[in-house]
């Protein structure tokens, strides 16, 4: 086993581990709003990407813009599924698994219907900025994936901030945790589980562009997204970004080192094995209580 | 869907205008004659519906052809497509319903192996020919006499990399497969080494939806192969691979070769070997009128997927001719089990896998810049 071997499991690692983090983020954030699990959280990236792809290429939009029209397109998306099938089902009280089955129905569909439109062709987006690789120690690690990091470390701030020290970020929170109380103080409560659909549908979104130049996006990769974005985020504690970057990362490189020294076939066994340990020794995630609550 | 609209708008015209005018007596007698109704199944949807749609394709294009110049003896044929999901389960409801309600004459597919094997099941006891898209696969098929093979067995298509390699003097060999299809060919791939003379350096296996499998290419590299052989439905490996600057030349399978994959893999794709059947570039004689034919319906150039969703029709329709559209199952099955010059390559139907392709079969191609450029090259020596 040699260092840099070593030392490309843990760039891979970590590159896998923050695109695992930037959909768990998303469920996160929607978690933490409404107290549902979406899992067609992957689709929101797919929707951004494609549409990112689109206007990039045959509406021959300049890149800047179609990131833009692919981030909007998420949250558009976020917002259109709050209205036309979550808050209906706000209305009858609908429990915690109906809306799981609502989301892995909405993921099924939306698929079929990136299938309809965009064809079964995978696609590729430019690097954000100089195409290659960095050398480190004779391990390459992609640029793009330095973006990628970035951007994921400015949204848990982001989101940090949002929740802790605005307005709208605490009647979102006041919201989902107490929607009667919340409704007493006059907070719109309908309108925030919205806004917080449109936060989750933004975040997939720009989740799903950075990936897509490294990885070539197609109409069936939301779900395996979703899988994985899950596992962050449980790891983490579901109602916590912070907790979500560190589940991904964890994950992330528990797979690649897990390659390193066993056969990569036993790579999922190793890694959901270790994830198990930790479920068991930190039942609510790497982050423990204050994860739970949220941050 | 303005456009759509224009587009059926302008296919349609032709159409018109035609019935305004006398058609030739062969065409109105194949246009007044009940259709024979064959039966489809594809993965149009799921995870393998990168090769069920292409079938289609081909299956819709050789439809459209054969009734165009007279249907088989004169009748007019109707293929009923239906998509499965990419699930056995599925596949076997929909066969059933084709066979039972709608009394097809013959099932063309499966795409996938399960799918494959279970709805066998249903056509093997009824002796009904079916032309399926996956090569012959666990030992249960060599005993369905009537299920037909139009793409390779793994076995096959395992010794026809194994070939290049030998004769490219290649004997330290990496692989790199992914755990659905890679899998399923490096079963049969990992027995042969020593028949070919080559040696595993590392084997290396990923998941299917892997974002990042630079470690698994990295070990690939650090044990020095003269050749990699990547197995997969994914474009990853390949750019990783290149990322890691792994610089050992590069072969793989026919799943591979197709325009999506090229365009996915970017710049990686260059001087990648892959062994297959049709390159449209430089198609070879018996290719060229599929080859021109498509590319007049579509726009752009096939790959073997639509080439075999072509051959299985148009070989179910020489064994119609032959049998008779009115034949018992049997006869049509029987009229089947012969040698048939398809656009893919040559099969023989009576052959012991219900395929008849060999090592001759394949042809070799080398990317560059996108575009598939025929090596001159052949596995059968």
């Amino acid at each position: 086993m040699s260092a840099s071997l070593v030392m490309q499991a843990i760039l891979s690692g970590i590159t896998n581990g923050f695109v695992y983090a930037l959909i768990g983020i998303g469920l996160a954030v929607i978690f933490k709003g409404t107290q549902i699990i979406n899992a067609m959280q992957g689709e929101f990236a797919v929707i951004g990407a494609m549409v990112t792809v689109f206007a990039l290429e045959p509406a021959g939009l300049p890149y800047g813009l179609s990131i833009l029209l692919g981030v909007i397109s998420g949250a558009a998306a976020g917002v259109i599924i709050d209205r036309l099938f979550v808050q209906p089902m706000m209305r009858q009280r609908a429990g915690e698994e109906s809306f799981l089955l609502l989301t892995i129905g909405l993921a099924v569909t939306l698929s079929a219907a990136v299938l309809y439109l965009a064809g079964r062709n995978s696609y590729l987006l430019p690097s954000w900025g100089e195409e290659g690789v960095i050398e480190i120690l004779d391990a390459f690690l992609q640029i793009q994936a330095l973006w990628l990091i970035g951007t994921a470390i400015i949204v848990v701030v982001g989101l940090r901030l949002f929740y802790g020290r605005t307005l709208l970020g605490l009647s979102m929170m006041a919201a989902s945790m107490d929607p009667d109380g919340a409704a007493t103080n006059g907070i719109n409560v309908r309108r925030m589980r919205s806004l917080t659909f449109l936060l989750g549908g933004t975040i997939g979104a720009i989740a799903g562009i950075l990936v897509a130049p490294l990885v070539a996006v197609n109409y069936h990769m939301g779900i395996a997204l979703t899988l994985k974005g899950f596992a962050a985020a449980i790891l983490g504690g579901l109602s916590n970004p912070l907790g979500a970057v560190l589940g991904g990362v964890t994950l992330g490189l528990l797979e690649s080192l897990a390659v390193v020294g066993f056969p990569s076939g036993y790579k999922d066994v190793i890694a959901l094995a270790m994830m198990i340990v930790i479920m068991i020794v930190m039942p609510n995630g790497l982050l423990g209580r204050v994860g739970r609550i949220g941050g | 869907m303005a456009l759509q609209a224009c587009r059926s708008l302008i296919a349609l015209a032709p159409t018109a205008l035609l019935s305004l005018y006398p058609l030739p007596a062969l065409a109105q007698t194949t246009a007044s004659r009940e259709p024979i109704k064959l039966g489809a199944v594809i993965s149009a949807t799921g995870a393998i519906a990168g090769v069920g749609l292409p079938e289609r394709e081909g299956i819709l294009l050789a439809q459209k052809t054969l009734n165009a110049r007279g249907g088989v003896n004169g009748q007019p044929i109707e293929i009923l497509i239906e998509d499965d999901a990419s699930s056995p389960d599925v596949a076997v409801s929909k066969v059933n319903a084709l066979v039972h309600s709608h009394k097809v004459k013959a099932l063309i597919g499966t795409s996938g192996i399960a799918q494959t094997v279970a709805v066998g099941g249903i056509t093997a006891p009824l002796k009904l020919t079916q032309i399926a898209f996956s090569g012959l696969g666990p030992a249960v098929e060599r005993e369905r006499t009537c299920v037909f093979h139009i793409t390779p067995s793994q076995e096959l298509n395992a010794r026809a990399l194994l070939s290049y390699v030998r004769d490219m003097k290649a004997s330290k060999v990496g692989v790199l497969h992914d755990s659905g299809y890679g899998q399923v060919v490096w079963n049969s791939m990992k027995d042969l080494a020593g028949e070919f003379g080559v040696t595993w350096s590392q084997v290396e296996k990923f998941e299917i939806a892997a974002t990042d499998l630079t470690t698994q290419a990295a070990k690939v590299r650090a044990s020095a192969p003269e050749a990699v052989i990547v197995i997969s439905t994914s474009p990853m490996p390949f750019r990783n691979a290149r990322q890691v600057r792994l610089t050992a030349p590069i072969i793989s399978v026919h799943g591979t070769a197709t325009y999506d994959y090229v365009k996915a893999m970017g710049d990686a794709a260059d001087n990648i070997i892959h062994a297959e059947f049709l390159i449209a570039e430089d198609p070879l004689p018996h290719q060229r009128e599929f080859v021109d034919l498509f590319q007049k319906e579509h726009g752009r150039l096939p790959k073997h997927f639509e080439a075999a969703g072509w051959d299985a029709v148009m070989s179910l329709a020489q064994a119609l001719k032959t049998a008779g559209p009115d034949a018992a199952n049997e006869a049509l099955c029987s009229a089947m089990r012969r040698p048939y010059q398809g656009v893919m390559a040559k099969f023989d139907f009576s052959a012991p896998d219900m395929g008849g392709l060999t090592l001759a079969s394949f042809n070799y191609s080398k990317l560059v810049k996108g575009k598939f450029t025929r090596l001159d090259y052949s596995a059968a020596k």
